[in-house]
Parts: C-alpha cells; sequence; structure tokens
C-alpha cells in the first residue's frame, strides 16, 4: 500500500512536470526540426534533428543582434531588480514597524499591479524623450523596477513582518539608528525573502514585453522583443523552426536561473521565513 | 514624555523609510499621472498628443455607456475566477500530495518551477505552433489516439482553451508557495494533534488547511489580479478573438488606445478600473487586519 | 491644456540626464521579415558604396505585429531615431501629418506607372516611394487540379457534391474559369467529411482570425460581388449585396468545414503551413507566400505543385487587393536631406531592378519588367494581376483606414463565429464606419 502510494506520487509528478512544462518542451523539440520536417512530422519524435535553426539565428547578427539583446536584457533586468529591492526594503520596514503609508503607500503600490500600465506609456515615451531616456537601458531598468515593486513590497512587508520585534527593540536600546538596523538586523534575517523576491523580480523584468517594445529601438532593445523581431506574423514568413529556436534562446537564461535559484527559495522555504 | 519624543522620532524615521520609494514613484509618475488625468478628460489623439482639447467627462460616460467595455470586465472577471480557482485548487492538491517526495529531494521543485521562467507572450507564440492542426504536436497526438483533434480555438473551446494556458503556466506559483506553508506548519502543531490520533483526512481538514487559509487567500488574491489583467499570452495567441469573444479587460484598453486611437477613453477606462481596484482593495486590507 | 502639456514636457526635459547623440548616418526603418527587408538590406549595400560618410544608409526594423502600433507612437512623438520609415497604402492617410511630402524626381517617373505612385498619395501629395506591391493569388494544387480536370469518377463525384451542397449543375474547370461557385465547389470535393476519397483533409484554409489584413484577403471576394466602402458620394455601402454574398460564402465554407477547425484564428502563418503540409487544396494567400511555398526544402509536400491564378470571378468581374509599401521622411528627422538623397536614389530604374533582382516585388513600369522578366516571371504576374484586377476599396487611403479594417474584421470574424448575426454586424460596420468617417 505504502508503495503503492509512493509509486503514484512519482507517477503524478512526472505527469505534472511534463504536462506544465508541455509548451517549452514543444518548443524546444521544435527548434531541432528542420522546416521541411514542421509540416511534414508534427509528431515528438525528430527524424532528422538539426541545429540549422541555432545558427540560422546567428548566422543573422548582422541583423538582429541576439546576444546584443540577450546582454541588454541581463543589464536591465538586473539593474530593475537591484533598484526594486533597494527602495522595497527600507519603505517595508517603515510601513511594518511605524505604520507610516499603510493606507496611502501601500495599497497604492499594489495596485500597480490590478490596472494595464499601458496607459502611462505615452506619458512616459513622452517623458522619455525629453529627459534622453528613450532606448537607454537605464530608462528601461527604472520601467522594470516600477513594474516589479508591487510584488517585491508584498514579499518584503509580510518578511518584515515575521521578524521579532524584540530584535530591533534590542538594537534600539543599544542606540542603532532606524537605517542601521534595516542593514544590520533586518537585512540578514529577511535575505531569504531577497533571494526568492530577487529571482521572482528578475524573471518578471526578464519577461516584460510592452514596454519595451513602445520605449526600445535599438541600443537598449531586450531580447523578449528582439527575439519578436525573427519571426513575423500576420503578412511575412514566419519560420517556424526559427521561431522556435529564438523563443528557446530568449528562455534559457531565467530558465536556467530558475533552475539553480530553486534552493534559495527551496530553503527560505523550508526555513519558514515567508510564512503566510 | 521620553516615550512621545520617542515616538515623534520613530514617526520621523518611518518617513524617511518611506522616502526612497515614494521619491521614486513621484519623479516616474507624477507627470505621467499628471498628463493622464488631463488626457481623460480630453478628446486626444496620436496627432494631438501635445494639444489635448478638454471635452469634460464625456470619455468616461462613452467607457461606462460602451458594451464593450462591460464585455471585456464580464471576460477578465470570469476568466480571473475561474483561473484562480483552478490554480489554487490544483496547486493545493499537488503541493500537499507531492510534499512527502519534495521534502526529500528538494531539487525536484526545480521542473516544476520552470513554466513561470517563460514570457507569457512567448507562451502564446508557443501554443500557437503547439495547437496547430498540422504542425502541432498536441493536434497530432489527439488525431493519433482518438482519430480526429477538437477545435481548440474554435468558438466553443476557445475561453476553455486559454483558461488551461493561464492555469498551466501558473500554477507553478501558487504550488510554491502553497508547498511552503504546508511546510512551514510547525513540527510540534503536528506532534500535539498526532496525539488524538486523527485521519490523514481529518489532520488536513481540522488542523492543516485552517493554518493555510492566510496563505491560500493571498495566493488567490494575487493570481486574481493577474489573470484578471490578462494580456500577453492571450494577445500573441487569439488577438481581441473571433467577434470580440477573447477580449480581456486589459486587451479593451490596448485596442480603444492604439488601434481606437481614442486615447482619451482608454485612459479613462483605466481610472475606472483603477478607482475598482483601489476600493476593493482597501475594504480588503481593513478586513485582513481585522482579521489579524 | 496645450500649455499645460508643454510645460509638463519642459520640466521634465530640466531632467534631463543626456541628450541624444546626433547620428552621423541616416537610418531608415524598414518591413522586417519578409523578402522586403532582404531587398532593402542589399539595395542600402550597394547605395552605402558610393554615398558620402554622412549619407550612409544604416537600416533598423521592428517586429511586424505591433509594427504600426510602434511606428504611430513613435511618430506622434517625434521620433528623431530614423529618417525614413515605412508607409503602406492603407496607412499613408494615418502617417501623413507624421510625414514630409515628397517632390518626385523626374527618374521616378521612368520606375513607377502613375496608378502605382498614387498608392503613396494622399489628399494630392506624394509620401513614399512605393517599393513593393502586395496582392492575392488563388494557390491551388496544380497536381490535384489536373486529375480533376482528367479523372471522369472525380467529375462525376464533384458535379454530385455540387448539386447536393450548392444546388448548382457544375462541372471542374481550369482555375483561371473559376467563378466563386466553382471555386466553393472545388473547396467541398477536396474536403474529407464531405468526400471521403479526397486526398486532402481540407479543400482550401480560410484566414479568419480576427486581424486587419485577414479582412483585406477577404475583400477581393466582397468586391467581385459588387461590394464596396462607400459609394462616389461619399456614403457607406457596406449593407449591401455584395458584402452580404461575400461573408456568407466564407460563413457557408467554414461551416461546411472545408476549412480547418481553427481557422477562426489563423492567419497567415498558420494558412501556409496548413496548405504547405499538403492536406489543403486551395488557398487564397498574398502574393509573398508563393516563394517559401513552392521551396522544396521548406515545404517538400507541396513544392512543384503549386498553381496560382488571379482571385475567381464574381458577378461584377475579377478583383484583388492591391497595397504598395514605400520608404517616406519623417518630418521630424534631422537627416531630411540625407534621407531624401537615398530614397531619390532608389526610385531611379537601376535601384529599383536591382530591388526586384534580390527578392523584393515592386510594380516597375512595363519596360523595366522585360528587362528582369526571366529572372522574376512572378513581377509580370503582378504587373498584370495589378493592372487588370486591381482595386482599391473607396476611401481605403483615408486615415481612418485602419480603424476601419479593424471594425470590419471584430464584427465580420463574430458572424463567421455564429455569435452575431449578419444584420447585426452589418449594421454595426456600417453606422461604425459612418461615425468614423465623418470625423
Amino acid at each position: 500500500m505504502k508503495r503503492a502510494i509512493a509509486a503514484l506520487r512519482w507517477m503524478v509528478l512526472i505527469v505534472a512536470i511534463m504536462v506544465l512544462n508541455a509548451p517549452v518542451i514543444i518548443t524546444l523539440i521544435t527548434s531541432f526540426k528542420s522546416d521541411a520536417e514542421i509540416v511534414s512530422n508534427a509528431s515528438l519524435l525528430v527524424e532528422a534533428p538539426t541545429l540549422v535553426n541555432y545558427v540560422h539565428i546567428f548566422a543573422m547578427s548582422d541583423r538582429f543582434d541576439i546576444l546584443h539583446f540577450l546582454w541588454n536584457s541581463v543589464v536591465e533586468a538586473s539593474l530593475g531588480t537591484a533598484f526594486a529591492l533597494a527602495l522595497s526594503l527600507p519603505a517595508a520596514y517603515g510601513i511594518v514597524r511605524f505604520r507610516v503609508g499603510l493606507h496611502w503607500l501601500f495599497p497604492q503600490v499594489v495596485n500597480q499591479r490590478a490596472i494595464p500600465l499601458i496607459i502611462f506609456a505615452i506619458p512616459l515615451y513622452l517623458m522619455y524623450q525629453a529627459t534622453g531616456l528613450l532606448d537607454t537601458k537605464l530608462g528601461m531598468a527604472i520601467i522594470v523596477c516600477w513594474v516589479n515593486l508591487p510584488l517585491v513590497l508584498v514579499l518584503l512587508v509580510n518578511a518584515v513582518r515575521d521578524v521579532p520585534i524584540e530584535m530591533d527593540e534590542a538594537a534600539r536600546i543599544d542606540g542603532a539608528s532606524s537605517w542601521t538596523i534595516v542593514r544590520l538586523v533586518i537585512l540578514p534575517l529577511v535575505r531569504q525573502t531577497i533571494a526568492s523576491a530577487a529571482v521572482l523580480a528578475f524573471v518578471y523584468a526578464w519577461n516584460e514585453f510592452l514596454f519595451s517594445l513602445i520605449l526600445t529601438t535599438r541600443a537598449a532593445v531586450p531580447v523578449t522583443v528582439g527575439a519578436s523581431f525573427f519571426f513575423s506574423a500576420s503578412g511575412g514568413g514566419v519560420q517556424w523552426g526559427v521561431a522556435a529556436a529564438v523563443m528557446m534562446l530568449s528562455t534559457l537564461p531565467p530558465l536556467l536561473l530558475g533552475l539553480f535559484a530553486y534552493r534559495h527559495i527551496g530553503r527560505s522555504m523550508t526555513s519558514g521565513a515567508i510564512k503566510g | 514624555m521620553a516615550a512621545a519624543r520617542r515616538s515623534l522620532n520613530s514617526r520621523r524615521d518611518g518617513w524617511f523609510m518611506v522616502s526612497p520609494i515614494t521619491a521614486f514613484l513621484i519623479v516616474v509618475l507624477a507627470i505621467p499621472l499628471v498628463v493622464d488625468c488631463i488626457y481623460a478628460v480630453s478628446r486626444v489623439r496620436f496627432e494631438t498628443l501635445r494639444a489635448p482639447e478638454f471635452i469634460g467627462f464625456g470619455n468616461f460616460a462613452k467607457v461606462l455607456f460602451d458594451h464593450e467595455f462591460w464585455g471585456a470586465m464580464l471576460f477578465s472577471l470570469r476568466f480571473g475566477l475561474l483561473v484562480t480557482a483552478a490554480e489554487v485548487l490544483l496547486a493545493l492538491v499537488l503541493a500537499i500530495f507531492l510534499a512527502p517526495l519534495l521534502a526529500k529531494r528538494s531539487w525536484l521543485i526545480a521542473p516544476l518551477m520552470l513554466p513561470m521562467m517563460v514570457a507569457p507572450a512567448l507562451v502564446g507564440l508557443m501554443y500557437r505552433l503547439a495547437l496547430h492542426e498540422f504542425v502541432g504536436p498536441i493536434p497530432y497526438y489527439f488525431v493519433l489516439l482518438t482519430g480526429d483533434s477538437p477545435s481548440f480555438l474554435g468558438p466553443d473551446n476557445v475561453f476553455w482553451t486559454l483558461v488551461t494556458i493561464e492555469t498551466l503556466q501558473w500554477t507553478p506559483f501558487a504550488l510554491l508557495i502553497l508547498y511552503t506553508a504546508y511546510q512551514s506548519i510547525a513540527t510540534d502543531v503536528r506532534e500535539a494533534a498526532e496525539l488524538d490520533g486523527p485521519s490523514t483526512w481529518q489532520m488536513l481538514r481540522y488542523i492543516e488547511l485552517p493554518l493555510m487559509r492566510p496563505t491560500i487567500l493571498a495566493v488567490g488574491f494575487i493570481r486574481f489580479i493577474d489573470s484578471f489583467r490578462v494580456f500577453d499570452n492571450v494577445f500573441t495567441l487569439t488577438g481581441s478573438g473571433a467577434g470580440g469573444n477573447t477580449m480581456s479587460i486589459s486587451i479593451y484598453i490596448y485596442e480603444v488606445f492604439f488601434r481606437r486611437n481614442d486615447i482619451g477613453v482608454a485612459v479613462a477606462a483605466s481610472i475606472v478600473l483603477l478607482a475598482v481596484s483601489f476600493g476593493l482593495l482597501t475594504l480588503l486590507l481593513r478586513w485582513s487586519e481585522r482579521q489579524a | 491644456m496645450k500649455s499645460i502639456v508643454q510645460a509638463l514636457c519642459s520640466a521634465a526635459a530640466l531632467l534631463a540626464l543626456s541628450g541624444a547623440a546626433a547620428r552621423a548616418e541616416v537610418t531608415v526603418l524598414g518591413w522586417p521579415g519578409g523578402p522586403e527587408e532582404v531587398s532593402l538590406r542589399a539595395s542600402a549595400e550597394v547605395y552605402n558604396k558610393t554615398a558620402a560618410a554622412d549619407d550612409q544608409v544604416k537600416l533598423i526594423f521592428f517586429n511586424r505585429d505591433n509594427f504600426f502600433d510602434k511606428l504611430q507612437t513613435d511618430l506622434a512623438a517625434g521620433t528623431t531615431e530614423f529618417d525614413a520609415n515605412l508607409t503602406a497604402t492603407y496607412a499613408v492617410g494615418r502617417y501623413a501629418p507624421f510625414m514630409d511630402p515628397l517632390e518626385l524626381p523626374a527618374a521616378a517617373h521612368e520606375t513607377f506607372s502613375d496608378g502605382v505612385l498614387k498608392t503613396m498619395q494622399f489628399e494630392g501629395k506624394q509620401y513614399g516611394i512605393p517599393t513593393d506591391l502586395s496582392m492575392h493569388f488563388m494557390y491551388y494544387r496544380s497536381d490535384l487540379i489536373a486529375k480533376l480536370l482528367s479523372d471522369p469518377a472525380w467529375q462525376a463525384k464533384y458535379s454530385e457534391i455540387a448539386k447536393a451542397k450548392l444546388g448548382k449543375d457544375l462541372k471542374p474547370k481550369d482555375p483561371d474559369q473559376w467563378n466563386w461557385d466553382d471555386w466553393a465547389a472545388t473547396a467541398l470535393f477536396f474536403t474529407k467529411s464531405v468526400n471521403s476519397d479526397s486526398p486532402t483533409r481540407y479543400g482550401t484554409v480560410l484566414q479568419m482570425k480576427n486581424l486587419l489584413f485577414n479582412m483585406m484577403v477577404w475583400h477581393s471576394t466582397a468586391r467581385s460581388f459588387g461590394g464596396n466602402w462607400t459609394d462616389a458620394s461619399g456614403k457607406v455601402i457596406v449593407d449591401g449585396p455584395g458584402y452580404r454574398a461575400g461573408l456568407q460564402l466564407y460563413k457557408m465554407l467554414y461551416d461546411a468545414g472545408t476549412s480547418p477547425k481553427d481557422s477562426l484564428s489563423y492567419e497567415y502563418a498558420e494558412a501556409n503551413a496548413a496548405f504547405g503540409s499538403g492536406q489543403a487544396a486551395t488557398m487564397l494567400q498574398w502574393n509573398a507566400a508563393l516563394g517559401d511555398l513552392d521551396s522544396k526544402e521548406k515545404t517538400p509536400a507541396v513544392a512543384g505543385k503549386i498553381g496560382t491564378v488571379a482571385p475567381p470571378a464574381g458577378p461584377d468581374g475579377r478583383f484583388t487587393h492591391i497595397h504598395g509599401l514605400g520608404l517616406g521622411i519623417n518630418a521630424s528627422s534631422k537627416h531630411k536631406a540625407g534621407a531624401l538623397k537615398f530614397l531619390n536614389w532608389l526610385a531611379t530604374p537601376d535601384a529599383m531592378l536591382g530591388y526586384a533582382r534580390s527578392g523584393g516585388s515592386p510594380a516597375l513600369q512595363s519596360a523595366l519588367v522585360d528587362k528582369i522578366a526571366k529572372e522574376r516571371p512572378d513581377l509580370v504576374k503582378i504587373g498584370t494581376f495589378a493592372g487588370q484586377y486591381g482595386f482599391v476599396m473607396n476611401g481605403a487611403t483615408s486615415a481612418k483606414t485602419l480603424p476601419i479594417y479593424e471594425l470590419q474584421a471584430k464584427q465580420f470574424t463574430g458572424y463567421w463565429a455564429g455569435t452575431q448575426s449578419l444584420d447585426d454586424a452589418l449594421k454595426a460596420v456600417s453606422a461604425g464606419m459612418t461615425d468614423l468617417l465623418k470625423k
């Protein structure tokens, strides 16, 4: 009985992994098919695996420089994540301990997750144009930071709430200022949450599409937008194989991050740092 | 006296703490917000971005009387509720059922988490390939096994296909957090309960689920907001759909903004949406505080 | 109101971190992805060999799906990121406020006929150099049609199906002689669920996704039944027999199962994949698809077995939608002189011949077409079809063309999907178009 249940668990796990990841698996397999095979063999068994689609992408580097797009994404997502964390940690402390902004700032920030931010696209475009931030990595980092604030702030507010107040009272009696407490007491205690928030924020930043499309032209184009340059729908030739390959390349960094960072998230889980 | 001064001091400290984020939001958003407020009460098109023409609250009337706006709201609401329910249930079942495996081999979480790492815009495109009757493996295996493949994106099924796609991508998010909550139920609580010799079911029903309730609500809330404003994957897969049958509220606003070139109306629609969600969120915060 | 927004913008300017550096070259935004891009690249390379250092042309491209949204934002905000940009017959009115009219060089008239130049005009002014012409072909499987025209058993079955499904006495005909009934009967005949002997699963593949380009593909049908956007006086006349017949034809074909089940989400790429898999016998599709479909490397199942003719005839004659793509000057550009130099060069006969040789599809004067007829026989066909069958709907170069296409796409796909009646769809389009054209 016990063994049967254990076997069932494994089966459920494997099925869950396969089904949840189906689009990625299918795209990965398709990226190894030639154009001819894509239209003749829709199964998941590739008859003649080929790297021609990937070669094609790099052969077009004069046209669309995939490495340049990837680099832009790395810079923009990392900077944006760092900004979001740097702004949110003290704010979370202020909100939890001093209840400053609990009723205006916090809902205001969280609310930004609920509306289509695209309505800010035109005013932001005009502002960026005037300040020279258009098509710059810094400009995009600011955008992805802003997009990520709701999630990061919520996670950090919850984490700071879980830190026993005795910890900072003890420090305060020793004469520490609030900044010092955040840096020396809170930061180490919530670092697991920071790691989880950083991973999630990085992934969301990496996957941002609409603002990147509108606000970049060439110098700061991130890979999600760059990838869409490679396949053209509605009027032009779509090469499914190249499209699949470029989707895999642009998805690979966050996938790898997920694969390696699960430890951080996993550890923060088992230590119970983000309790509900 | 000393206590009062300390609280005054700490109040000031609190303001210090929240000032960077507030300053950031003001610098980034103040101008766009003012411009948007002007746009909301103006007739403005791409041709007149810098010279909007004041028309009062006509845009709001236009939104409130536009049946497409309400159609899109309804789509988003139905989509958001169904997806949230499906994700939370599925994630809860998986989290609890797989917990013994995951506890021993934490690396197994990694492949379960992967779907949420993929850009939703790309997921939509991936399904354009995966669901295509002639080049997509999914219809291929349907034909192989059942002799026929359903019309995934036809008018009867498209809503459910989209619900499934969204659910499959974001169940991992719920799973991750619910598994965390399940794992973090303190051992002594479990051990104390074991003394009464409850069945697994009773344990779950009376001890574990109640302890996880706040997390379940929080996850459900986040996922509801996110799926309510769904855009990227639906937009790249079906657009606004045949006759507008897959038009979410975000797609509605996007299309009014860019395609109908009615910027004032799009902004007004967002303000209506913002007002509704701000009200709901404030109520929810008050309620959750009273609970806590 | 104006001054407030301007004041805000200048307030933002005070926060300036760095001004955009002036570029020492001419930047051209082209149409991405297809043969248009390949040709433009080749042309720019040739031009740059002789151009001065300040006039070197650099090309940029966006993605296609959101191209017009992005371009609209850039132009409306007065971007200086590019100096010349793509324009199209259906968008020329919309972008005209943000672009400079052109003085055509004399050489342009040697290269293009007046009719072709007109595809880039708005209110009498020239806004672009026409680089490519797009239209529709009726693609068919020549091997299957040949058998249909010669096999008596197939012919009998064909007539039987036509009688049963369409209520008409029809015999197989050469595709170049088709009217819409003949096409419908052929589509039914080659549909497995209608005719179990059919070698293909579907008789045709319709592109019915809610997308403006799909309206263009369908328009040739409506036009040949006598439909048009407006009459000569500017009154909207879509709610008439022409549109009705065209819409009902698609609905009948879709409901009868002659087109893949998911056709309501099909656009260019999906349709090509269906036809390229060898499972669809006919397809009304853009001329640009021919290159890929006829290539042995890309779609071996159908390569070498494809015939192309102009779309079938209707009571009003035979028509194909045409539109031009071209390049014009961004009004906010800081390198207008350099951009003009490139465009003027591009409009010369030699430059356009080179453009055609690298794969683009310009509509050239017949004297020029003769020079490359051997390498590009399809250009002859494009020229002939454009001359004989090409049409632009009345009012389809106005500033509201894109929203009108969007409106039609939304309403008509609703009818095809069965979520609203034909009458309601036509009424909504009629009212919406009247409103759009009035403003």
